[in-house]
C-alpha cells in the first residue's frame, strides 16, 4: 500500500506544480472573469434584466479604465447611480491592478456579441447628424480612438447607451472630478438637447453594427 | 466583561443589551454547568461494578419525579426572567422613540447605503441635504431617528457598535432611533443576504464631536449657507 500513496503523492504534487506554472495569464483572467459572469454573461453579452452592459470585446484600457474608476469612486459613485452603485463593489473584488489587467485583457478578448435592440422611438437618419460632433473621440463608425480615451460604442445595448448619455447629462456620470476622462464626455452629452436626441443619436450608432 | 472583550459601546442602549446578553449568558451557563455536572457525576456513580447488576428505572416514584420537575419549575421561573428583561430593552430600542434632535435617511440598496444628512437648516427633506455613499456622519451625544428604505430587496442596517440591527423592507419606510456616545469611525455591515454582493456591502460610521460634525456640515452641503438662510 505504501508506494500506492507515495505515487498518489508525486502525481498530486505534479499536478499542484502544473497548476501552478501552467496557468496562462488568459487562464488567470478568465477565472476572475468567474464572478463577473453572473451579471455580464459567460460571453460578456450582458443582460437586460439584470442592467448590465455587454462588454465582451471593448478595449482593454478602456475596461481597465473603468474598472479602475469603480475602485477609486471616480464612477458609480453617486447616490442615483443604482446601477453605478452595484458595479462597485464588484470592481473592489478586484484586489490588485494586476488581476484588474487580467481580467480587462481577459474581457477585451472575448468575440463581441451585438445585444438585441429594444429602444424604440429613435430616428437614425436625425441621429446621423447629431453623430458628426461624436467622431472626432468616438471615430467615424464609432469604434473608438485611443488618443482620445474614448470606447467603441458598437455591439452594445441600445437601453445602456441612452442610460449612460443620460447619466452623463444628469452629473451622474462623468462629473467626479476624479473622473479625468468622463469630464470630456459630458458637454457632448449635454449638447443632445433632450430625450429624443439621445434617442436619434443611438438609433444611428445601432445601425453601426454589423 | 465586555470591556475584557474590547467590544466597545457606542450608542446610549449598547450596554442594555450587552447586559441582557450578560445575564442570558450566565442563567443558560449556570444551568449548562449544572446537568453536565450532574449527567457526568451519574456516568461515574452507577459506573458498571462487578458483582451489579443493572437495573430499569421508571422513574414514577415521587423522589424520582422531583429531579425533574425542580429544575423545570427553576427554569421556567429564569425563563420569565429573561423574557422580562428582553422585553424592557426591546421596548427601550425598537419601540420607544425618544425626541430626535436630528433626523436622517437611510437608503440600502444592491450594495451599497445612501445616507442623506441634514444640512445646515437642520432639517431632512430639504435642498441643502447632504447625501453621502457608503460614509454616514453623525455628531456624538445626541438623538438621532432614522428613516430607513429599501429601493430593491430586504437589507439589514446592522451597527455593531450601537448593537443595532433593523432589516429595511423595501417598499416601507422605518423610523427608529440611536444616540451615539463616542467618536471615532466605526463599521456599517448589511446583515440580511441580499445578493451576490451582500458580503461587501459595508459602509463606515464617522462619530464626530459636535465642532467638527459642524465644520463638516458646512463645508459640503450642496448650496450655499448664505442661499439657504437667505441673506
Ligand atoms: C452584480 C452584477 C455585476 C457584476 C458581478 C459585475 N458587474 Fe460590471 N457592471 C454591472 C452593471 C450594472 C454595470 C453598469 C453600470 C452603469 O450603468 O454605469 C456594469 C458595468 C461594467 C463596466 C463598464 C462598461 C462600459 O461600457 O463602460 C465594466 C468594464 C464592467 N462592468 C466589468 C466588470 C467586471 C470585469 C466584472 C467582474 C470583476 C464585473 N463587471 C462584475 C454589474 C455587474
Ligand atoms: C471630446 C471627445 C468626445 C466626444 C466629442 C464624444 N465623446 Fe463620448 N466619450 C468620450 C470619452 C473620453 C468617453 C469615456 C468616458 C470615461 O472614461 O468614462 C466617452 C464615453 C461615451 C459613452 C459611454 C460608453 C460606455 O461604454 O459606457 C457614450 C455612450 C458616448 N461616449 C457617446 C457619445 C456620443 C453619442 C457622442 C456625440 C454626441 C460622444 N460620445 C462624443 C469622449 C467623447
Ligand atoms: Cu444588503
Amino acid at each position: 500500500m505504501k508506494w500506492r500513496n507515495r505515487v498518489l503523492g508525486a502525481s498530486l504534487l505534479l499536478a499542484a506544480v502544473g497548476c501552478v506554472s501552467g496557468e496562462t495569464q488568459h487562464e488567470r483572467g478568465e477565472a476572475l472573469y468567474g464572478y463577473c459572469e453572473q451579471c455580464h454573461g459567460d460571453a460578456g453579452q450582458g443582460n437586460a434584466d439584470f442592467r448590465t452592459p455587454a462588454i465582451a470585446g471593448l478595449q482593454d484600457w478602456y475596461i481597465e479604465a473603468q474598472l479602475q474608476k469603480f475602485r477609486i469612486g471616480a464612477r458609480g459613485d453617486h447616490p442615483d447611480d443604482l446601477d453605478g452603485l452595484r458595479m462597485r463593489p464588484m470592481s473592489r473584488t478586484l484586489a490588485t491592478d494586476g488581476e484588474v489587467a487580467l481580467v480587462s485583457a481577459y474581457v477585451a478578448s472575448l468575440d463581441p456579441v451585438d445585444p438585441p435592440d429594444t429602444m424604440v422611438g429613435g430616428d437614425p437618419v436625425a441621429g446621423r447628424v447629431l453623430f458628426n460632433t461624436c467622431i472626432e473621440c468616438h471615430g467615424e463608425r464609432a469604434e473608438g480612438r485611443r488618443d482620445k480615451s474614448a470606447p467603441s460604442l458598437l455591439n452594445q445595448s441600445d437601453w445602456y447607451l441612452v442610460a449612460q448619455l443620460h447619466k452623463f447629462r444628469s452629473g451622474i456620470r462623468g462629473a467626479d472630478t476624479l473622473d479625468t476622462t468622463g469630464i470630456q464626455m459630458r458637454p457632448n452629452a449635454l449638447a443632445l438637447e433632450n430625450d429624443q436626441a439621445v434617442r436619434d443619436v443611438v438609433a444611428y450608432i445601432e445601425t453601426l453594427d454589423n | 466583561m465586555f470591556e475584557l472583550l474590547d467590544l466597545k459601546q457606542g450608542s446610549s442602549y449598547a450596554g442594555d443589551i450587552d447586559q441582557l446578553i450578560l445575564m442570558i449568558t450566565i442563567i443558560t451557563g449556570v444551568w449548562f454547568l449544572l446537568t453536565a455536572g450532574m449527567f457526568f457525576w451519574l456516568l461515574f456513580r452507577f459506573r458498571a461494578k462487578k458483582d451489579e447488576s443493572g437495573q430499569y428505572v421508571t422513574g414514577d416514584e415521587p423522589q424520582l419525579k422531583r429531579w425533574v420537575t425542580w429544575p423545570h419549575m427553576l427554569i421556567l421561573l429564569c425563563d420569565i426572567a429573561v423574557i422580562v428583561m428582553a422585553v424592557n430593552v426591546w421596548y427601550t430600542v425598537k419601540q420607544d422613540l425618544p425626541e430626535a434632535d436630528a433626523t436622517i435617511r437611510i437608503i440600502a440598496q444592491q450594495w451599497a447605503w445612501t445616507f442623506v444628512h441634514p444640512g445646515p437648516d437642520g432639517e431632512l427633506d430639504t435642498p441643502d441635504d447632504i447625501r453621502t455613499v457608503d460614509r454616514l456622519y453623525l455628531q456624538e451625544g445626541i438623538t438621532y431617528h432614522y428613516k430607513l428604505s429599501s429601493v430593491d430587496v430586504l437589507h439589514d442596517f446592522s451597527v455593531p457598535i450601537f448593537r443595532l440591527k433593523q432589516d429595511a423592507v423595501p417598499g416601507r419606510e422605518i423610523t427608529g432611533w440611536f444616540k451615539p456616545t463616542v467618536q471615532g469611525e466605526y463599521g456599517i455591515q448589511c446583515a440580511e443576504m441580499c445578493g451576490i454582493g451582500h458580503g461587501i456591502m459595508g459602509a463606515r460610521l464617522i462619530l464626530q464631536s459636535a465642532s467638527d460634525h459642524e465644520f463638516w456640515i458646512q463645508s459640503n452641503s450642496p448650496t450655499p449657507v448664505a442661499q439657504v438662510t437667505g441673506q
